[in-house]
């Protein structure tokens, strides 16, 4: 039987640029999970995880990370793409906890300055995903020409993203809740 | 014969947890290069949810 408690599916904005354009993506994201029934969520900005750069991996784990990532049954990662890559301190963040995704599902939005709508930090974050344990979905959100694409208060100007992120969503949320069943009541041989 | 393993009781609430994966580790320190599974040549984690209030925990694993 499924469990009764909400998904709990939080946005993980991924850059601590200044004037970084992502935030408008995440904030997107944000409001259309909140739209979904028995989903809860929150923005976690990666600005606010307060972790050294003199040591990595799970020795530096944050409490406060921590225990959203180990109560989050999915997540929302948006990422901008720096030089086709992942941002670093998106990935030190990421690296901090383990336990906390396993047998978790991921659905990465991609933002680019350019065409490419972030597809190369997409490609990119699916195997640091597969290590971490988490199970990545097959639809992205690729947000490109960022630039153009918000308005100065943050509006999204492109009506189809609504209609894109609405599958993202069902796939990311039927993916969270099948695991969530199988993290629960399904033993390992 | 079949090996009998401890159910992991949830260190939030206290529920029987489900184990529902394991993963091999790489060591990070010396110490646990000293204790990798020479079988494996890694360490083994054992990873578990409770089905009460969700959380997950991990253990060492064999």
């Amino acid at each position: 039987m499924p469990s009764e408690r909400p998904l709990n599916i939080p946005v993980l904005l991924g850059t601590t640029r200044k004037g970084r354009m992502s935030a408008h993506a995440a904030r997107f994201l944000l409001e259309q999970v909140g739209k979904r029934e028995r989903v809860v969520t929150e923005l976690i900005d990666i600005t606010k995880v307060s972790l050294p750069i003199d040591d990595a991996g799970e020795a530096i784990k944050d409490k406060d990370l921590s225990e959203k990532m180990n109560s989050a049954d999915g997540l929302v990662i948006v990422a901008p793409e720096y030089n086709h890559s992942f941002p670093g301190l998106l990935k030190h963040v990421l690296d901090s906890n383990l336990k906390e995704y396993i047998h978790k599902a991921v659905g990465i939005a991609g933002v680019s300055a350019g065409p490419f709508g972030g597809t190369r930090v997409i490609q990119n974050c699916l195997a640091p995903m597969r290590e971490l344990g988490f199970v990545t979905i097959f639809f992205d959100v690729n947000f490109s020409n960022v630039f153009t694409l918000f308005d100065e208060s943050g509006n999204l100007l492109d009506p189809s993203f609504a209609r894109r992120t609405d599958k993202f969503l069902n796939e990311l949320i039927w993916m969270a809740s099948t695991l969530r069943y199988g993290r629960e009541n399904i033993p390992l041989k | 014969m079949a090996e009998t393993k401890t159910k992991m009781t949830c260190p939030y609430c206290g529920a029987e947890m489900n184990q529902h994966g394991e993963k091999l580790m790489e060591p990070r320190t010396a110490e646990e290069a000293r204790r990798i599974d020479p079988k494996l040549g890694a360490l083994v984690e054992e990873f578990h949810t409770c089905p009460k209030c969700g959380k997950g925990a991990a253990r060492p694993g064999r």
